[in-house]
């Protein structure tokens, strides 16, 4: 099976390390990069599939030229290659110029599965699976807690959660399907992964490469923009109550009724 | 010829036998050591450090001062280790045809010979009275739970008997038939009644026991090597060979070596060092009794660990020729018995040796290697199994994925932004500077010491009091300190015992290079956290990084009896009782045990009352090598334990010394339900140090923050 993942580098969430430059994005040269947290479930997702059905992974990021750093990482965790898709003319791209260009890209593989994270804990959008899914005209498959490809028949079935249990979905391959934290907990690059990784291939695409012009994606062509930043109100300190269970129980849901919260 | 042995019926025939004996013996041992080769080549180099090996062999061999931590034990040991000594000599005297006894017995018209006789008489009544009666009541009515009573252990002890016992009662009868022997006090004594039989059977019995007697040292070299008891040969090769690097420092792992295994899989991957600690043990369970995950009922037995190595060893062993082919026959027939099968070579020693889960029970207290006898080094074979398993297969308990990821991605194993390293100064009302603060406006000049204040005194709200406490008192001392707030990282201390080195070396190297931009070489470094402590101290040199650090119970030891430092003259104050928990990174690795009683010691209205184990020997609190990021499924918490004992003083207050025993402590005595109101609560020296401070000059009272 041929799997190509995507991987987002995000700034590490867990440092709080993100700072907005003055034009109001997201200042990237200075807040270590780490993968997107929700890529990675799709990463373990892909990496046990070609481990039980044999075959490799590719790993396709759209992101300035520093990326191959955190691609590495993700190499380490036992990815066999790495694309770039990287090009100044980028930068200020809106969910829908990223869908063109990730499609665009695809386009230069081969695969018989995409997988994607639910989103990406920058941008947050959320909507990017889908948009490339329409682009490229696969199947798509979401919210997948379960991924069950039959190489044989050329078919995908999947587990798409629901808040009551789970649809299950069929589908030709090549298909795209965005993957959930239900497929378990990503690895934890071995050393040996981590040496291997050093010499795995990444390439590199610029837009010319991929027969795209800077005016038609990127910041040039954003469908949104950016009109203004600001920060939230700090939170008000916490309102503790403390009294006797049922007395406390009381108070809180009174202030649950208050708040429009239940009913 | 022979004719000290005239009066023995075929004495010539002793030597084939023994001899005989002695060959098949050499053999046996011959293809043990070719497993040692088989097994790796690092092994410790016994040529450097002659002197302080030689002390380590007088001290630990000969003297078995490790042995005389249970009195009686000890001296029964000694009794029969000195009697299987002595009676060597005169075994070596009867298979060499009497060869000692014609060297001995020269000078002083054989003064010294008769002298040589009557200690070995008195000793060998001394095993058979003493020593083996109480060895045998031990095994059979005392029980320790140490102790699994087997078929060997028997088996010992019958021989022992059977060969002393056989020389002994020969020499009765030789006495008998041929009249005393000289210096043979007891037998000579023995043999009076032995006159009342008729010569005839008075020779036969002496006939008997002296061939038996030979018969039995044979059977009895070669039974040696088979079991435990080989530890009498490889013990003082084992303590000659001990680790003399500083006890808490981990060996060093090449990262960046390709070709290389990392930690240990399999017996080729062990030094050949550790296959001797496997033949070295004796079974004695002194370890398994020490480790607090075998006393909370975790699978974790130290013993059957060393035990199960030489299993291993011996299973690679039995797959080789007792008798090499010669070379001829290798070549023609292709036969090779001359190294051990590639099967039992390559097996992997997690689920062989040890349980995987045995694996991660340990807590890297030390308490076993603290324990041995005969200096086997449990830890380090942990965790060089957990390098294997972490580094090469990412197989760990599942907790451990976060904190690696932590540490890694933002320098600590909680997962805190760095930007909070400095939050536990807000409020002090005093200014705790940056080294880089320092540096910028030119009073780095000034510094006296570093304070490395650690993750868990930067991040935990409780360690974060006693960070507090910390500056307080040193603030109180009037000593110019800095620390290195968002620069520092985690030591890498967890990473390390965990088996994460990849982790632990990027982070070590991180620190050492911060150190280094600030020229800490040429400063002292104080931590409270004995961790931070052995790594840096212990560790970093491996790294290149050598800096010189000091626990805060030293330094504030030392900020007392210079003065700098004044306390409350504590009149009026109610004494209370307070229990020391000693830190087993500080007090077993290092042997920094004195210097916080001292600190207590000095804190007015203190009455320290020792728990039964303290000091080297104390408990641990079950958070060390990495348990702290760990759950504790298995059995009942260590922690529980730990504070089951310190409630048991009677003592008021818990304190340590430690960032993780504080929590580890604080949670035990807020779960005891003999503690539910809360009475006894677990503080920091510093903590209880800064309770007591002096009013300082000028009359304004320093706030104390709990």
């Amino acid at each position: 099976m041929r799997i190509v993942v995507l991987m987002k580098p995000v700034p590490d969430p867990v440092a709080a390390s993100e700072r907005l430059r003055p034009d109001g994005r997201l200042d990237r040269a200075n807040a270590p990069a780490v993968v997107n947290p929700n890529d990675e479930y799709a990463l373990e997702a892909a990496l046990k599939l070609v481990e039980a059905h044999g075959g490799e992974v590719t790993l396709l990021t759209m992101a300035p030229a520093a990326a191959p750093e955190t691609i590495r990482k993700a190499l380490a965790m036992g990815a066999h290659r790495g694309v770039l898709v990287t090009d100044t003319a980028l930068e200020g791209s809106c969910v829908h110029s990223t869908a063109t260009v990730l499609a665009a890209a695809l386009a230069q593989l081969e695969f018989d599965l995409v997988l994607f994270g639910v989103d990406s804990t920058d941008g947050g959008a959320g909507t990017v699976p889908a948009a490339v899914a329409a682009k490229r005209a696969l199947p798509y498959l979401s919210a997948a807690g379960k991924i069950e490809p039959d190489p044989a028949a050329g078919t995908v079935r999947v587990r798409r959660m629901t808040p009551t249990g789970y649809d299950l979905l069929e589908a030709p391959m090549p298909a795209l399907v965005v993957c959930t934290q239900a497929l378990g907990e990503p690895r934890y690059p071995s050393l040996k992964g981590i040496m291997s990784a050093r010499s795995k291939e990444v390439r590199t695409f610029s837009l010319a490469d991929l027969g795209l012009d800077d005016g038609s994606v990127g910041g040039a062509a954003a469908t949104t923009r950016l009109t203004g930043t600001s920060t939230p109100p700090a939170r008000g300190a916490a309102r503790i109550i403390k009294d006797a269970p049922a007395e406390a129980a009381r108070q809180v849901v009174d202030y649950l009724v208050e708040k429009w919260i239940i009913q | 010829m022979f004719e000290t042995f005239s009066h023995v019926p075929a004495y010539p025939l002793a030597l084939p036998v023994f001899w005989g004996a002695f060959a098949l013996f050499a053999l046996v041992v011959a293809r043990r050591l070719k497993v040692f080769t088989a097994a790796g080549a690092v092994g410790p180099a016994g040529s450097t450090q002659v002197p302080r090996r030689i002390g380590g062999l007088v001290r630990y061999a000969f003297l078995q001062t490790r042995m005389f931590r249970e009195v009686r034990v000890g001296v029964m040991h000694y009794v029969v280790f000195l009697g299987s000594t002595i009676l060597l000599i005169g075994n070596i005297n009867i298979v060499t045809g009497g060869l000692v006894q014609a060297v001995v017995g020269w000078p002083f018209a054989g003064i010294l010979w008769t002298l040589a006789v009557a200690i070995q008489n008195l000793i060998a009544a001394a095993v058979l009275g003493l020593g083996v009666p109480y060895f045998l009541f031990r095994r059979l009515v005392g029980r320790p739970s140490r102790l699994e009573l087997g078929r060997t252990g028997l088996q010992v002890l019958g021989m022992i008997t059977l060969v002393v016992g056989t020389e002994f009662f020969a020499m009765a009868f030789e006495a008998a038939v041929h009249g005393d022997v000289a210096g043979a006090l007891v037998t000579n004594l023995l043999a009076i009644p032995l006159h009342a039989l008729d010569s005839g059977a008075a020779e036969v019995g002496f006939v008997a026991l002296w061939w038996g007697h030979m018969a039995v040292l044979a059977v009895f070299l070669l039974f040696i090597p088979t079991n435990k008891h080989f530890h009498v040969y490889t013990s003082f090769v084992n303590v000659y060979l001990r680790k003399l690097a500083p006890r808490g420092q981990l060996p060093r792992l090449d990262i960046e070596d390709e070709n290389a295994t990392f930690g240990l899989r399999t017996l080729q991957d062990l030094g050949w060092k550790d296959l001797l600690d496997g033949f070295t043990c004796t079974e004695c369970g002194r370890c398994e009794a020490a480790c607090p995950a075998h006393a909370t009922g975790k699978v974790l037995d130290p013993k059957r660990f060393i035990m199960g190595i030489r299993d291993m060893a011996e299973a690679a062993e039995i797959t080789m020729d007792l008798i090499p082919n010669s070379p001829i026959v290798r070549q023609t027939y292709g036969l090779d018995g001359t190294t051990p099968a590639t099967a039992a070579m390559t097996a992997r020693i997690v689920d062989t040796a040890i349980p995987y889960e045995a694996v991660w029970d340990c807590v890297t207290c030390g308490a076993c290697v603290e324990a041995c006898p005969v200096l086997i080094e449990h830890v380090d074979k942990i965790v060089g199994l957990r390098r294997n398993l972490v580094l090469e297969d990412s197989r760990f308990p599942q907790e451990l994925n976060s904190a690696f990821r932590n540490m890694e991605g933002v320098g600590n194993p909680w997962g805190q932004p760095p930007a909070g390293r400095t939050d536990w100064t807000k409020g002090l009302p005093f200014e705790v500077p940056t080294l880089a603060q320092l540096a910028a406006s030119g009073r780095l000049g000034d510094l006296e010491v570093l304070y490395w204040v650690g993750c868990a005194a930067a991040f935990d709200e409780r360690n974060r009091k006693v960070a507090r406490a910390f500056a307080t008192c040193l603030h109180a001392a009037g000593v110019n300190f800095a620390i290195l707030g968002q620069e520092e990282t985690c030591t890498g201390d967890p990473a390390r015992r965990m088996g994460n080195d990849y982790v632990y070396q990027m982070l070590a190297s991180a620190n050492i290079e911060t150190l280094d931009r600030y020229g800490m070489r040429q400063h002292t470094i104080v931590t409270a956290c004995p961790h931070c402590f052995n790594t840096i101290g212990n560790e970093y040199g491996q790294l290149g990084g050598d800096f010189r650090i000091v626990h805060h119970s030293a330094y504030l030891r030392e900020l007392i009896g210079n003065g700098r430092l004044q306390l409350d003259a504590g009149g009026g104050v109610a004494t209370r009782a307070v229990t020391l928990h000693d830190s087993c990174y500080l007090a077993r690795y290092n042997g920094v045990i004195a210097e916080p009683r001292e600190v207590l010691g000095a804190v007015p209205g203190l009455e320290l009352r020792e728990m039964e184990r303290n000091g080297r020997q104390s408990f641990c609190c079950g958070a060390g090598g990495g348990r702290m990021w760990m759950e504790e499924t298995s059995g009942t918490r260590i922690n529980a334990a730990r504070t089951t004992q310190a409630l048991a003083t009677g003592a008021t207050v818990v304190a340590t010394e430690c960032p993780f025993c504080m929590t580890m402590l604080k949670d035990g005595l807020a779960a005891d339900a003999s503690n539910a109101a809360g009475g006894v609560t677990a503080l920091d020296i510093s903590e209880l140090l800064a309770e007591s401070l002096a009013a300082p000059r000028g009359g304004r009272q320093l706030p104390v923050i709990h």
